[in-house]
């Protein structure tokens, strides 16, 4: 510590000690934060056509348009340590083949920001209590809080072996996954760990994949999310 | 001259202090950094706002620096006694080659 060119040497590496440890205990205070996320998910509508689900696409084949219901209560997952949250519905049926997992197609996400994050236009902003778009980009709910009805998927699903029709057994299920500023990501759980209670609900009843409607007749309609602007800077 | 500016320069940028100073200066590093961090841990638990946290943590680092780097009068209290300076070799007389050098 003689010269002030070593002082600055030895606050610095101090710093850095002091920084780690009191990030790792801001990781860990997320442990002891009690969580207890839930969700209702419901069917509304599901229609499978024949075509080329992108004009990308580069053969005919069946493709889903799943509408759904989601009311979810995932508040808890926002404390102090949280950024934000990419929430997901996947659409999970069996495989044609026994021995093959089952197949799961994400139709709808949004990245729910907490209230401490930047603006970004990737961000999801929460439809208005009458359906119609949010006014000044506030969500009419705090953080985690959603209530859609009659949503409309951002993906249409599409099958490895180009048939949907008539498939059996199939559910949709509600996922997260956690973003913190400081620790580990943690995604969706349905155990009780410590203070963390599972998800309650978060999956619809089973449904089938109906027949194949003609496609002038079927509604088709995405949602767009804001990472449509992608390409273009923020 | 230039060498005496050259010199005053040095002192400054090298910013000596003592032994007793050096200790002190040891000492706020660790306590003006290590009390920074729990404050900024448990005010921006409080608050729950992490922000807090950052800001102190790096507002405390800051104030560490301003504290310990520069060596301020009070790192100096305790100047070395030094023992006055001598020649030990002057009253000798050396011989190279049958020529005086000392």
């Amino acid at each position: 510590m003689h010269s002030a060119l070593v002082r600055v040497q030895n606050v610095f590496g101090f710093f850095t000690t002091v920084a780690f440890v009191v990030a790792t205990i801001v990781a860990l205070s997320v442990v002891v934060t009690p969580q207890a996320p839930s969700a209702s998910v419901k069917l509304r509508n599901v229609q499978v056509v024949r075509g080329r689900p992108h004009y990308y696409s580069t053969k005919r084949e069946e493709y889903a348009h799943i509408k759904f219901d989601l009311d979810a209560d995932l508040t808890s997952l926002f404390n102090w340590n949280t950024k934000q949250v990419f929430l997901y519905l996947t659409a999970t049926y069996p495989s044609l083949d026994p021995r093959e997992p089952p197949s799961q197609a994400i139709i709808w996400d949004a990245v729910l920001p907490s209230l401490s994050a930047p603006l970004h236009h990737n961000q999801y902003i929460h439809p208005a209590k009458n359906g119609k778009a949010s006014k000044g980009k506030k969500a009419p709910y705090p953080p985690g809080e959603i209530h859609l009805a009659a949503q409309r998927p951002k993906y249409q699903i599409t099958d490895f072996s180009g048939k949907l029709q008539n498939r059996t057994d199939a559910v949709l299920e509600l996922g997260w996954n956690v973003q913190p500023w400081v620790g580990a990501l943690t995604w969706v759980n349905y155990q009780d760990f410590g203070v963390w209670k599972g998800l309650n609900g978060g999956k619809s009843k089973v449904f089938q994949f109906p027949e194949i409607r003609k496609r002038k007749e079927a509604d088709l309609k995405t949602e767009k999310g804001g990472e449509g602007n992608r390409g273009k800077p923020a | 001259m230039a060498d005496q500016l050259l010199e005053t320069l040095r002192d400054a940028v090298e910013g000596q202090i003592d032994f007793e100073g050096q200790r002190l200066a040891e000492l706020v590093t660790t306590v003006l950094l290590g009390v920074s961090g729990l404050i900024a841990f448990f005010v921006g638990y409080v608050q729950q706002d992490i922000y807090q946290t950052l800001w102190i943590g790096l507002g405390g680092t800051a104030l560490t620096f301003i504290a310990v780097v520069p060596p301020w009068p009070f790192y100096n209290k305790n100047p070395v006694d030094w023992l006055p300076p001598h020649n030990s070799i002057a009253d000798l007389r050396i011989d190279v080659d049958g020529n005086q050098v000392g």
